[in-house]
């Protein structure tokens, strides 16, 4: 049951995929592609309307529209259509473009093609004939013209003109598109402020006059034409009115019709002359008629004083491209020159532009002192020739300084001057030494030197720590120190003895009872036992445990020792003892 | 009686490995005066060879090299004088003398190239720059002998313990430091230019593409050799192969 109801829905999920997805749309729909006009004669006026219509399926690239060299393409959008007659989907999209002619004469649209499917369609080259505009309408009563003006068709390289550009139009204009085609390579652009509107009557009609100026600066000499200036726009005509009593038209105002135009002004012609000969010195191409002023901050000052020097140009032309030097006074001013500051005035459709020099001026000595004039050579077209604006020159008394001390500017000259400077007259190396004991032979160490030098203190420690513990075992092991000193002990006691039976001073009993004590002694710190209690027997049976191989032959000397004791021989007797007795304990060393 | 013994055969073994240093140290220094001399006297060839003859009989040491770089200075041999100033800086690395010299002889070069900057270990490890190989053995030796001797002490008094790890801690920076040293050694081993100019190929072919130019005096990188090539490193980007003998290494 689940299956059959996941099923359900795969078959559920198909159709409404297949249902909304565009890219279905053209199954099972031949496609077409066909290309319409909205006319197909025109004047230079008029724009047409150029549609590719492409039916069966919505999913395209856009079409590739052939060259269209006469005419400017712009793209006008795109509309959708879906329609569903008799349960027989159709589906269709619709590429608008915009053409404006550009010529006249009849021209071809050559076929547009359209990818789709894998496959390619093309359209129907479509004939178009393009008129110059009808005279029937003279400029007293067109319904909207453009007229351009130049300042003066004939001008110097550099010099400004004005370029006006206005649109007349007796009825409602919208969505205005102008272009003005000026060659960047002989002329400099700039814009004199926001387009003007304003109404002006012409033969008795209103129009409505929308303008906008240019400055230009030519940047060559030569014959130039500038082209026809080009506004697009949309002519707002108003069809026939409601009836004025019609109570609708108060909601739905008057009905209107938009008819788009091209109008295209005159070309205009110009002539650039060069700059003439015999430019002054120091000319830097500025063009134009200008003023300049000097202003001083204060005349009379005292040395370290600051004062501002203000250097102002001004008039009409290329103010921005001007530029002063700092005025040659270093050595009696310290100066600094500020960023010029430059304001540019649209002045009765001309650019003015004012730019200002600062200069803030310390002097260093005292004295009366003129600071030089400021020359500005410039070009006058309006008079043809060159010019040199000038400053008057401005003198300056400046006196000694009142509080030296105050002065930190000149105090630390002074302490710059006073410092002591090194100068490096030459670089070189520094001697060879000589010294004889700085070249010793450095060898590389060999291994043998490395693993003694860096062996030798691990095993001195191996060493140390073996006698240290040694001596630490000695001190609290008991068991372990007499062990140590078994034998020492009894070879010194056993050496007394030797010595009193070589005098003969020792009885037999007392022999016999101090060799056994010795014996059992040894035996005992030897085993950690108390020596001196212990039997000959016990003895053995300690002694066979620690793995003595002597144990019977120490119980038999021990027996041997106390039957000395109880029954004294002679003393040949224990001399021989003794001599066992000595054998005997280096035996049991030799086993321990 | 034992312990006496063994010290004793341990001192032996020692003052015979110590003793077996060969001491013809005089043979030398009376050529050392004379190269000396010769320089002083401003016969800086001769004085050069005679530098050389000692450096070719073995004789490793860093006034040494000094004194012959500073020689091919004088006879403007600046390729020659920075190699030399390199080799002294191996053996005599905190000579100011010497750092002078070197900035001197670099500014003399075409390509004034300046020494390679320490890695990261060398800067980690910033002093291993200041001491030579043997001077960095002799103190960890000598900090061996005493980590010991105070492991000894710490066996009768424990209260040492933070002395012995403080040791314990030096003398593995001593060993790291060599170790840094010795690496240092081999990845970076500098190269000097020692014709007037020579041409860094994309490979180890006189036909391969020529990336850039060398001049004398200029140090490089060495990071690879193969047969008659050397392949040496300027920076990151720069890299090429070099006939093995225009290069002093």
């Amino acid at each position: 049951m689940k299956m059959f109801s996941g099923k359900i829905k795969k078959i559920v999920c198909l159709f409404l995929f297949l249902a909304l997805n565009p890219v279905s749309q053209s199954f099972g729909q031949d496609i077409s592609v066909t290309a319409t006009v909205d006319k197909n004669r025109l004047t230079l006026e008029d724009v047409l309307q150029l549609s590719i219509i492409i039916q069966g399926t919505q999913n395209t690239p856009p079409p590739e529209l052939s060259s269209l060299p006469d005419f400017r393409v712009v793209s006008a959008g795109t509309s959708s259509s879906t329609q569903y007659i008799n349960t027989q989907r159709s589906v269709s999209i619709t590429y608008n473009y915009r053409l404006t002619p550009m010529n006249t004469g009849t021209f071809v649209i050559g076929p547009a093609r359209v990818r789709a499917n894998g496959k390619t369609y093309s359209t129907q080259p479509i004939t178009i004939a393009v008129q110059k505009p009808s005279n029937r309408e003279t400029a007293g009563n067109r319904t909207a013209f453009v007229v351009t003006t130049l300042s003066s068709n004939k001008a110097y390289v550099g010099e400004q003109l004005v370029y006006t550009f206005r649109v007349f139009h007796r009825i409602d204009a919208k969505n205005l598109n102008l272009s003005l085609p000026f060659d960047k390579t002989r002329f400099h652009k700039e814009e004199l402020g926001e387009p003007k509107s304003y109404n002006k009557i012409i033969n008795g009609l209103q129009y409505h006059v929308q303008e906008l100026s240019l400055a230009l600066f030519p940047l060559k000499k030569g014959q130039y034409e500038i082209p026809s200036s080009i506004i697009e726009l949309d002519l707002i005509h108003s069809t026939q009115n409601r009836s004025s009593r019609d109570p609708f038209s108060q909601f739905f105002g008057r009905r209107t019709r938009a008819e788009h135009k091209v109008l295209r002004s005159q070309p205009l012609s110009i002539e650039v002359l060069p700059l003439p000969d015999g430019a002054p010195e120091g000319f830097e191409n500025i063009i134009g008629q200008f003023n300049i002023s000097a202003e001083l901050g204060k005349n009379d000052l005292e040395v370290g004083d600051t004062t501002t020097l203000t250097l102002t140009v001004s008039g009409k032309g290329n103010v921005r491209d001007i530029s002063f030097e700092e005025p040659a006074l270093k050595g009696y001013f310290k100066i600094y020159p500020d960023k010029p500051e430059f304001h540019q005035t649209i002045r009765n459709n001309e650019i003015m532009g004012e730019k200002v020099f600062k200069f803030a001026l310390v002097p260093l000595e005292a004295g009366s002192r003129t600071l030089p004039k400021f020359s500005l050579p410039f070009f006058d077209p309006g008079k043809a020739q060159y010019r040199v604006a000038q400053t008057p020159p401005i003198p300056l008394n400046i006196k000694p300084s009142a509080t030296k001390e105050k002065l930190n500017l000149v105090q630390s000259r002074q302490q710059d001057a006073q410092a002591p400077e090194i100068e490096i007259l030459g670089r070189d190396i520094f001697p060879i030494y000589t010294e004889l004991d700085k070249f010793q032979n450095a060898r590389s160490h060999s291994s043998a030197f490395l693993g003694i030098s860096f062996g030798s203190p691990v095993i001195l420690f191996i060493l140390s720590a073996f006698i240290i513990k040694q001596q630490k075992r000695m001190k609290y092991d008991v068991a372990f120190y007499r062990r140590r000193n078994a034998y020492k002990n009894a070879n010194q006691r056993l050496k007394k003895m030797s010595a009193l039976e070589h005098s003969g001073l020792s009885a037999p009993k007392e022999f016999g009872r101090e060799l056994s004590e010795i014996l059992r002694e040894y035996i005992g710190n030897k085993l950690n036992l108390q020596g001196k209690a212990i039997t000959a027997e016990e003895v053995e049976i300690r002694l066979k445990e620690a793995d003595y191989e002597s144990a019977e032959v120490t119980r038999k000397l021990l027996e041997r020792c106390e039957t000395l004791q109880f029954a004294p021989t002679t003393r040949g007797s224990t001399k021989e003892l003794l001599g066992e007795s000595e054998n005997l304990i280096k035996l049991l060393e030799k086993q321990s | 009686m034992k312990y006496s013994n063994g010290f004793s055969l341990f001192l032996f073994f020692v003052l015979t490995i110590f003793t077996s240093l060969p001491t013809d140290a005089s043979e030398y220094l009376k050529e050392i005066v004379r190269a000396n001399d010769l320089y002083s006297e401003k016969r800086y060839a001769q004085s050069a060879q005679a530098y050389e003859s000692l450096i070719n009989k073995g004789v490793r040491n860093g006034y040494l090299y000094y004194n012959l770089a500073n020689t091919y200075i004088r006879m403007g041999k600046t390729g020659p004088a920075v190699l030399n100033y390199i080799h002294a800086r191996k053996w005599i690395p905190r000579d100011e003398n010497l750092e002078a010299n070197l900035k001197f002889a670099i500014q003399q070069t075409q390509d004034k190239i300046e020494p390679p900057a320490p890695g990261t270990l060398s800067t980690l490890f910033f002093w291993s720059n200041d001491f030579n190989l043997n001077e960095l053995i002799y103190l960890a030796i000598g900090l061996n002998f005493v980590f010991w001797v105070s492991l000894a002490l710490w066996l009768y008094f424990p209260s040492l313990k933070i002395i012995r790890n403080a040791l314990f801690c030096f003398l593995l920076l001593s060993f790291f430091s060599i170790g840094v040293k010795l690496k240092n050694e081999s990845d970076f081993k500098l190269g000097v230019v020692l014709v007037k100019s020579v041409e860094v190929k994309s490979g180890r072919a006189e036909d391969a593409v020529t990336l850039f130019q060398l001049h004398e005096g200029a140090l490089v990188t060495v990071t690879d050799k193969y047969e008659n090539w050397l392949e040496v490193r300027l920076n990151d980007e720069q890299k090429g192969w070099v006939p093995k003998n225009s290069m002093g290494t």
